[in-house]
């Protein structure tokens, strides 16, 4: 219940949301799909600025180059006929593994990747496709690795006036696998582990491991302990089992309701050595 | 003495008709399109002018007396229209179960109390403007609490010098049955048929083992809602989510200390039961903020309110011990039940007992036991919920005859199918477990239970599929079980229905029996529209409300078909035979030589016609003038158990423990189907529900005793995507006591899941769970504990 | 402030909160009383709407973000005279027990068809995975709507 709020602004461009946001006598913040704003309680916020309006919903490909706008709902991703290749084929697994298909459509790229929560699908899949997320504020614009905003919290290097207005990603049009896996009760409960692998190679080895993680840790999260030992190596079975072995190394996971710590442990690097398999069993040539 | 003649004398039994016309035909739900069209109201769609929201500030310790409520600052706040405390209300114990009175459940509630039992116990009544400022409000009253150590198991509350829940000197019960407060212990039953120490003697192999059964809600989509208005005369009009509107009625006055004619209760369109909306819970506060402040009102709990203060499966650990020869002869058997009630004891004896009488029954054995205990803890209170402890006791009873039939090798199937109760059979369990009293012998009449199991031994491909799991990282396994309920209880439950007939040749069917979104209003009007001879949709059902409709007990022991359908044949026949009397004089032939086809009257050879419009206008309007119409009242004489086969297959994942549920098959007999549409449907929601709790429903408390997960988003529940191939099947019977042979059909089906899947789970990866929900996490583990598998 | 919303076919200007939801405007001041709440924090469904086509919770969807928007409840798409095959399919096949889902699992489904006339079994399961049922067991809602596809199928090849 947000109970002090008695301002709702309709802006139109980027620059009218940012000053908005950027308020000194009241407290405005930005709403995106809104699935988590409506149901905090917050009696410090007193005006909503709704970012509808500023029409970021393009999906654009160019030079295997893939561009998806902040205020895309990720049942349009989901659903995207653009998006293809090993890259837009995981964006494409992760956005499907959201929630429901109304909250589908009302979660945004934007908001999933910067609220990060523990079971978001998205940013797991954007750490391992290396995204470029674009952040502006008014006419200022700065592009930072989605791996900068996971260091600590989103909201920690986004301006409380700043807004993400798009994401770049590579299609990894060839030599690259990907996978994506999400353990949850039910289909759209929230995940008790996500994974998300890329593998790209060069001359039959991997050039590039990626395998981030969500669900079992603070903040999603990249395993270099995994990364780095498959660099340089064979996609082959015994590697995937060796590589998967360090999945804990370095990272903490979190125990809650939906499984214990000790389990989270003890399957992770089974469903890391999944994943990495089937990344490698579908390679784009 | 003679029963006087005023007092009715119905048939026990119901000839089989040649033929039916209306009845076992899947016809259109009468509220069908007022329910897709969104016309059809709901408790919360009664817009009430001038109305005020209602909000109870609940605990946040399991254990406290309170010592003090402050609501000078509270009252403040902007919207607020009242605040209450026991200081304001009356102090009168009683029960929230909606049972036929005296009820078997203890008076251990209060409308509030200077003490706390769980969390989320009721302490104060904020009636406000808007919800939001009653919210607000709630959050501004200060409290003083003494926070008392609290009990949060079995163990602890049956331990020597365990803190005692229910310390009040005013709690009681109602009739004599077993209640020792003082020492946490509820309610206590037990039972003992021949010779159980003789029987184990005889056996050849005797296996004992507990399973423990889990915490649950039965969350309907709408959560309870109760209205509040004060009509011309004054009067105190509820509109209530409620299965047992009557109950509602008593117990409102009970509490309020006023008159029942004071109070009239209405029962809209409700968004679905299973037993939680058996319990009085918001009316009495609803009623005495109307009355308080004169204005109209509503209560709507929150999601979390539903789950932590509304009703629970009660969590039970069922202790199972049976004897067995190598032949497959079962010589003895025992059931220990220890039952968790949470802070009050709604249900607290009849839940436990019915884990004895709708499960022992079902396997013939002379020597039987039954021992059965109730406990208070500081947790969330349980009620009725659909199964009504057989889901609980189901689950034991049918793990361990697999855990026998693989211990004396034989097929499980064969096993259950040689020892399985059969028609022209009773079991002494029937008379010695009743409901607060002995309960009623009777003798079995039907039972499809051979073709239940023949049409799922196919369906799952019990021969080609048992015991073969694979080898690979992904193993199979299919599990069944077999189950009984009951319909109704005999002699205890009434129910009663009124007819009336119009000018058109329709009628107004005025019903006691409370349609929470079975169907049961169609139902009935089939069975009404078959005994007069007319369509179903002929008939204009209203259900339910005190000041219009007779009494009824309400929906809930999987009566209203059975017992409900009863008294409308009563009520039928009477008005059937008064439109041939009619008839006849208006024909000039005799009553006997007439027929009725299709709201039409045929005299002898079919000459002479005459339409139900006709004769009720004579009878309105020409010669001696009276109103065709009459009541019908019912009770049973038997608890006719309805039999159903339940097979799983699944797939589990031995690397994670995931399960996946891959195919779920229920044959079910419940008589005739009055509408085969509506039993299946019962039959498929009822199972999808137990397979949710069999895999992932379960409550999580933290070590204050709070409800971790109160929401959807962490208490899982089945969405559509999730469900494995169902298939469900009517296994026709004909029940010579209930209407037009029907039986109950409701209930059963939620207490397959968890036994049926249990046993495929074992014969995937070869481990026993005994305790549920069967996670991920519980599969892993017990596959690792038993060694069978190699760790990656 | 004002919200400006074509609701059911119908333009409606409603004075509103700001920071009121979608759902209590679309029931206490516009009379769509079959919009219902079961959870109020957008996991049950019973609330969803068609939101410019989408389908979407109203109880956590703030009115203020629909100014403009087209708005579809179940009002909007038949009644007891004129109802939608899909409420009629309902009807026909048991897949309305106690009703309370109905409204918000009609629309996903009215969603899903716009999009989609001929969708297989997963696609309808996954159209419905938002709207919570404790009543069916989803199967013969599954089957309605399938069933409602074909019949619309076979009544747009006879108008041609």
């Amino acid at each position: 219940m947000l109970a002090h709020v008695a301002r709702f602004y309709h802006p139109t461009t980027v620059e009218e949301a940012c000053s908005l946001l950027a308020a000194k006598d009241h407290k405005n913040v930005a709403l995106a799909g809104g699935t988590h704003l409506a149901v905090v309680e917050d009696s410090g916020i007193e005006g909503l600025v709704d970012l509808k309006g500023l029409k970021l919903t393009h999906q654009r490909r160019e030079n295997g180059r893939i561009t998806i706008g902040a205020m895309n709902p990720v049942e349009d991703l989901k659903t995207s006929t653009l998006l293809s290749g090993p890259g837009g084929n995981l964006l494409r697994l992760s956005a499907a593994a959201i929630g429901s298909t109304p909250l589908r459509h009302a979660i945004t790229v934007g908001g999933n990747l910067v609220a990060a929560f523990p079971w978001s699908d998205l940013p797991p899949a954007l750490l391992a496709l290396d995204t470029e997320v674009v952040l502006r504020r008014g006419k200022e614009e700065r592009v930072l690795p989605i791996g900068k905003l996971y260091e600590t919290r989103p909201t920690d290097v986004i301006k409380a006036d700043e807004l993400v207005t798009e994401i770049r990603v590579s299609e990894f049009a060839t030599s690259t696998g990907t996978a994506f896996q999400k353990v949850a009760r039910t289909k759209n409960d929230y995940a008790l582990i996500t994974v998300a692998v890329r593998l790209t190679l060069k001359d039959g080895l991997i050039s590039e491991a990626r395998v981030a993680l969500n669900g079992l840790t603070r903040r999603p999260c990249r395993i270099t302990s995994v990364e780095t030992f498959l660099t340089g190596k064979k996609c082959d079975k015994d590697i995937f089992r060796e590589a998967a072995k360090k999945a804990g190394d370095g990272i903490e996971l979190t125990s809650d309701f939906r499984a214990s710590r000790e389990y989270r442990e003890e399957v992770l690097p089974v469903y890391i050595r999944r994943c990495l398999e089937e990344a490698a069993a579908n390679v784009s040539k | 003495m003679e029963k006087p003649a005023a007092i009715p004398e119905y048939p026990r039994t119901y000839p089989k008709p040649d033929k039916f016309d209306v009845v076992n035909h899947s016809r259109e739900k009468l509220d069908g399109m007022g329910l897709v069209t969104g016309t059809r109201k709901f408790v919360a769609d009664f817009d009430l002018p001038n109305m005020i929201h209602v909000k109870m500030l609940g605990s946040p310790h399991a254990h406290a007396r309170i010592i003090s409520i402050d609501t000078e600052e509270a009252m403040k706040m902007p919207g607020v229209v009242g605040i209450y405390t026991s200081k304001d209300v009356p102090r009168v114990a009683h029960t929230t179960a909606g049972q036929g009175y005296p009820e078997p459940s203890p008076y251990d509630t209060f409308m509030l109390d200077t003490k706390v039992r769980f969390i989320g116990d009721r302490v104060a009544i904020v009636a406000a403007e808007t919800p939001e400022a009653a919210i607000a409000a709630c959050r501004k009253i200060k409290v003083q609490y003494e926070v008392l150590p609290a009990v949060f198991s079995i163990e602890q509350a049956m331990a020597e010098g365990a803190p005692v829940i229910h310390d009040e000197s005013d709690c009681s019960v109602p009739i004599p049955i077993h209640f020792d407060p003082k020492r946490n212990h509820c309610a206590h039953m037990e039972t003992k048929v021949g010779d159980v120490e003789k029987g184990y003697k005889e056996a050849d192999v005797v296996l004992e083992k507990t399973y423990h059964s889990h915490y649950a809600q039965h969350c309907p989509i709408e959560p309870h809602t109760c209205a509040c208005y004060l009509d011309e005369d004054d009067r105190v009009v509820l509109i209530s989510s409620t299965q047992v509107p009557f109950h509602a009625r008593r117990i409102t006055a009970q509490v309020l200390q006023i008159p029942i004619k004071r109070i009239r209760v209405i029962k809209p369109r409700i968004g679905g039961g299973f037993g939680t909306k058996q319990e009085v819970l918001l009316e009495d506060v609803c009623a005495f903020v109307t009355m308080k402040t004169r204005r109209p009102c509503r209560w709507e709990l929150t999601r979390a309110e539903e789950f932590m203060s509304a009703r629970t499966r009660h969590p039970m650990s069922v202790t199972i011990k049976m004897g067995v020869k190598k032949n497959g002869k079962i010589t003895a058997m025992s059931m220990k039940v220890l039952s968790n009630t949470g802070a009050y004891g709604s249900h607290a004896l009849t839940v436990m007992s019915n884990c004895g009488s709708k499960v022992l029954p079902l396997y013939k054995c002379e020597n039987v036991e039954f021992i059965g205990d109730t406990y208070y803890t500081n947790l969330p209170v349980a009620g009725a919920y659909r199964g009504y402890g057989a889901t609980q006791a189901a689950f034991g009873a049918e793990a361990h005859m697999d855990e026998l039939a693989s211990a004396i090798k034989m097929d499980a199937l064969k096993f259950r199918a040689m020892n399985h109760i059969k028609v022209g059979e009773t079991s002494p369990i029937f008379q010695a477990l009743g409901e607060g009293r002995a309960g009623v012998s009777m003798v079995i009449q039907s039972c499809g239970l051979a073709e239940c199991i023949e049409i799922g031994r196919k369906e799952i491909g019990w021969n080609e599929k048992r015991g073969k799991p694979g080898t690979g990282i992904k193993r199979r396994g299919i599990g069944m079980c077999m189950l009984m309920q009951g319909s109704s209880i005999p002699e205890i439950d009434m129910g009663s229905v009124f007819i009336k007939m119009n000018e058109d040749g329709s009628f107004n069917m005025l019903l006691g029996a409370t349609d929470l979104g079975t169907g049961s209003d169609t139902i009935l009007a089939q069975i009404a529209a078959e005994t007069l001879g007319c369509d179903h949709s002929d008939m204009l059902v209203y259900s339910s409300d005190t000041d219009f409709t007779p009494f009824d007990t309400g929906a809930y022991a999987s009566s209203t078909t059975y017992l409900s359908g009863g008294a409308v044949i009563n009520a039928a026949t009477k008005v059937r035979e008064q439109i041939l009397a009619v008839a006849s004089m208006m024909l000039g032939e005799k009553p006997e030589q007439l027929t009725i086809e299709n709201k039409t009257i045929l005299g002898k050879n079919k000459k002479n016609k005459i339409t139900f419009s006709q004769i009720c206008k004579y009878a309105m309007y020409e010669v001696n003038q009276f109103q065709i119409g009459a009541i019908g009242s019912h009770v049973t004489h038997a608890s006719p158990p309805p039999f159903s086969a339940h097979f799983a297959e699944v797939e589990v994942d031995i690397e994670t423990g995931e399960l996946k549920v891959i195919k779920y098959v229920a044959a079910v007999d419940c008589g005739t189907a009055i509408n085969p549409q509506l039993a299946d449907g019962q039959t498929q929601g009822g199972l999808l529900n137990g397979i949710g709790y069999a895999t992932t429903e379960e409550y999580h408390f933290d070590k204050s005793g709070r409800m971790l997960n109160p929401s959807f988003k962490h208490y899982k529940i089945f969405g559509a995507n999730d469900i494995p191939e169902i298939k469900t099947f009517l296994v026709p019977t004909y029940e010579p006591t209930g209407p037009y042979g029907a039986k109950s059909v409701s209930e059963i089906c939620i207490n397959g899941a968890l036994p049926a899947i249990g046993n495929a789970i074992k014969d995937a990866v070869g481990v026993r769970i005994c305790e549920g929900p069967f996670t991920a996490e519980r599969i892993l583990k017990a596959i690792r504990e038993a060694g069978k598998i190699g760790k990656d | 402030m004002k919200l400006n919303i074509t609701l059911n076919g119908a333009k409606k200007s409603l004075e509103i909160a700001p920071n009121a939801y979608l759902l209590d405007v679309l029931r206490d001041l516009a009379g769509m009383k079959s919009v219902k709440r079961g959870c109020g924090e957008g996991t049950c469904g019973a609330c969803a709407v068609l939101i410019d086509g989408r389908l979407r919770n109203s109880c956590i969807t703030f009115a203020a973000h629909c100014e403009g928007a087209t708005v579809l409840t179940v009002e909007g798409i038949g009644s007891h005279e004129h109802p939608h095959i899909l409420q009629k399919a309902f009807v026909n096949h048991g897949a309305t027990q106690c009703g309370y889902c109905n409204p918000g699992s009609l629309l996903a489904a009215k969603a899903l068809l716009d999009r989609n006339p001929d969708p297989t079994m997963d696609q309808v399961k996954e159209a419905l995975d938002g709207n919570l049922c404790r009543c069916t067991g989803y199967v013969k809602r599954i089957d309605a709507v399938l069933d409602a596809a074909k019949e619309m199928k076979s009544s747009r090849e006879e108008k041609r």
